[in-house]
């Protein structure tokens, strides 16, 4: 089993996919023959040849409307969005028209399109470069978003995407991009949406996270082991629809809930989850939820380790809660 | 099941002017209901009536063959019954009723109905129909997309993002830009600088402009463009200089009262009435009444929507 890196992964998801299906194809800002600013769909132009791997202008709603209707005439667009900061302009194509088709066709009509675009901190890229909008998307009815935290679960969630027949967003943190290697199967598998992972088993305090986070999430429950406490982490990787269960069940374990996220605090998909485990296993609470998330600012250039929930943010969160 | 327009009018008896003249009485007829249904308080929400402006439908969905794609927008009527001749589907839709066209979510505006779409949101829909072209030239489909655009919608700029994509793709889109001088309430001179046609040419398709209401005229120049779109698999850009006579939506009508009677010389219907056989309006007029009657009818049996259908995933979660 070759080892590969989450661009490898997810380009070898994107190759194998569009040899089984030809009804794949991939547009967006420099795919071609560049193969996209991070490489990610380098080599397909080559393969596939420019009517399945189109070069398009800087047009974000141009690329997410034309993708959509694409799929509504018998493709399965894969769109890219060169950074998720630059997906506003295509914010009405998304809201407007992908998200709400199987609902306004009275369910005639899907939109099987995957929207790809990298997300987050990690390139000390400033505020248009590092955004996490996961919480506008997922506040729209309609539509799947994804976030998978390593190179396996990325092939494999990028194929059920694929192969849904709604429209699927799906993240991918640039910071992970590059910086993981593992053993990803050459063959085709799925990893199912809407399906979390328990990534660290623990008996104290939940934590729950994802993309880039999890990493992070990881080291605080090492720091946290250090010092007694035995959390337990949940990597999302679908954050909708949401594996509820798969929270609730770890709350009622541990009684404590510690929620980490890049983006901004405010109405960030933190607050849903707390609110969920709130309607669900309040009984089973013995601290009260924690967040430990991005700062309601923009994304800053220089402060970008700042600006991040990294370990040393997220450790004294998780001990605070689980010695509440 | 698909719907072919052309082959529907084409086999229908009778000379293309009564053909033509019996669609727009139909549209004109189940709008002057929907009009009278709301001030009798039986609708809900509100719509956008296409009166004044039915010859654009006739003219150009006539052309249509069975896959071929329209999108549509707010003011959708027209389009629809010229694409469809299924007045009840809509009325029944336009009534909320759970057997309209997409179940009664969408109303007035928000319709599919096969190859049919339209949204109220302005110029989203022209990257969709482009989209849609495109799938259709890549897979060897043959179809050709027409998309209805307002004066109005040539402020958005998704619209010149659209066009740019069709043209630099060659995607087979037919652009149509119905110009009835308002956009809600904002006059054109108020709402749109330089020229129309202008806008598609400056992207390297051809484009032409047409000031006219008379149906069998429009149904003419709208056979050669289709066709052109079709065998050349280029985008068309069309510009109709047409007029609204109705109010935009329901109550925001400011327009001088001199320029719209100055306009009702040129309502599409009696202007191909007088060039009918004699009496052959005033017969089509009552038939059309008499299918809005029956639409009108068979919608009212209809049921409402459950509201077990909200909240899916999101009520489970």
């Amino acid at each position: 089993m070759p080892e590969m890196n989450m661009v490898q992964a997810i380009n070898d998801a994107l190759a194998s996919e569009m040899r089984r299906d030809d009804r794949v194809v991939v547009l967006g800002e420099d795919v071609g023959k560049v193969g996209g600013v991070f490489r990610v769909t380098a080599g397909l132009y080559d393969e596939f040849g420019e009517d399945r791997v189109l070069d398009t202008p800087l047009a974000e709603g141009g690329i997410i409307g034309t993708a959509i209707g694409m799929a509504l005439y018998g493709m399965r667009p894969v769109p890219e969005i060169q950074f998720a900061d630059f997906i506003f302009p295509a914010f009405d194509q998304i809201v407007s028209e992908a998200a709400k088709m199987r609902w306004r066709s009275g369910g005639e009509y899907s939109c099987p399109m995957v929207i790809r675009t990298p997300v987050g901190g990690g390139i000390r890229g400033g505020l248009y470069h590092s955004q996490s909008p996961e919480a506008l998307f997922i506040h729209t009815a309609g539509l799947k978003v994804v976030c998978p935290s390593n190179p396996y679960d990325a092939k494999g969630l990028l194929l059920a995407s694929i192969r849904d027949e709604d429209p699927v967003l799906f993240l991918e943190p640039k910071r992970v991009y590059r910086a993981v290697k593992m053993d990803v199967p050459e063959g085709d598998y799925e990893v199912p949406l809407g399906k979390a992972k328990v990534v660290r088993e623990g008996s104290d305090v939940t934590i729950v996270s994802w993309g880039a986070m999890v990493y992070e999430a990881l080291a605080a429950a090492d720091t946290a082991a250090a010092e007694g406490v035995d959390a337990e982490l949940i990597d999302l990787r679908t954050l909708w629809p949401l594996d509820v269960d798969t929270i609730v069940e770890s709350v009622k374990k541990t009684g404590r809930l510690v929620v980490v996220h890049e983006a901004p605090k405010a109405c960030g998909f933190g607050a849903e989850v707390v609110q969920l485990v709130n309607e669900k296993a309040f009984l089973h609470l013995e601290a009260p939820p924690a967040r430990v998330t991005g700062w309601d600012t923009p994304f800053p250039y220089s402060m970008e380790n700042e600006y991040l929930p990294l370990a040393h943010r997220i450790a004294p969160t998780v001990l605070e809660t689980a010695r509440f | 099941m698909s719907v072919d327009p052309r082959q529907r009018f084409d086999g229908q008896p009778g000379p293309v002017g009564e053909r033509l003249y019996a669609q727009m009485a139909l549209i004109r007829a189940f709008e002057e209901r929907l009009l009278l249904l709301f001030d009798q308080g039986e609708l809900f929400g509100t719509t956008h009536c296409y009166i004044g402006q039915e010859a654009d439908a006739v003219g150009i969905i006539n052309h249509l063959r069975a896959g071929d794609v329209v999108f549509s927008n707010h003011r959708c009527h027209g389009h629809f019954l010229a694409y469809s001749d299924r007045p009840e589907l809509l009325l029944a839709e336009v009534m909320g009723r759970d057997t309209g066209l997409v179940g009664g979510r969408g109303g007035s505006q928000h319709i599919c109905y096969e190859d049919f779409y339209s949204n109220g949101v302005q110029g989203g829909i022209v990257a969709n129909a482009v989209g849609a072209a495109m799938a259709e030239k890549l897979t060897g489909g043959g179809a050709v997309t027409v998309v209805f655009l307002g004066d109005g919608t040539l402020g958005e700029g998704i619209v010149y993002e659209s066009l740019n994509m069709a043209s630099l793709w060659g995607a087979p889109v037919l652009f149509v830009v119905e110009d009835n001088r308002w956009a809600q309430s904002t006059p054109v001179d108020k709402e749109l600088a330089g020229d129309m046609v202008a806008r598609g040419r400056a992207f390297g398709m051809s484009a032409s402009e047409i000031t006219s209401t008379d149906a069998v005229e429009l149904y003419e120049r709208f056979g050669a463009l289709v066709e052109q779109v079709r065998e050349t698999g280029r985008p068309h850009f069309e510009v109709i200089h047409t007029y609204r006579l109705c109010h935009h939506s329901k109550s925001d009508d400011r327009r001088p009262e001199e320029e719209v009677e100055r306009h009702r010389a040129d309502d599409p219907l009696p202007k191909l009435a007088a060039r009918l056989a004699p009496g052959r309006a005033e017969a089509l007029d009552r038939e059309a009444e008499a299918r809005v009657d029956e639409a009108l009818a068979w919608a009212r049996a209809q049921p409402f929507p459950e509201a077990s259908e909200l909240g899916g995933a999101r009520a489970k979660a």
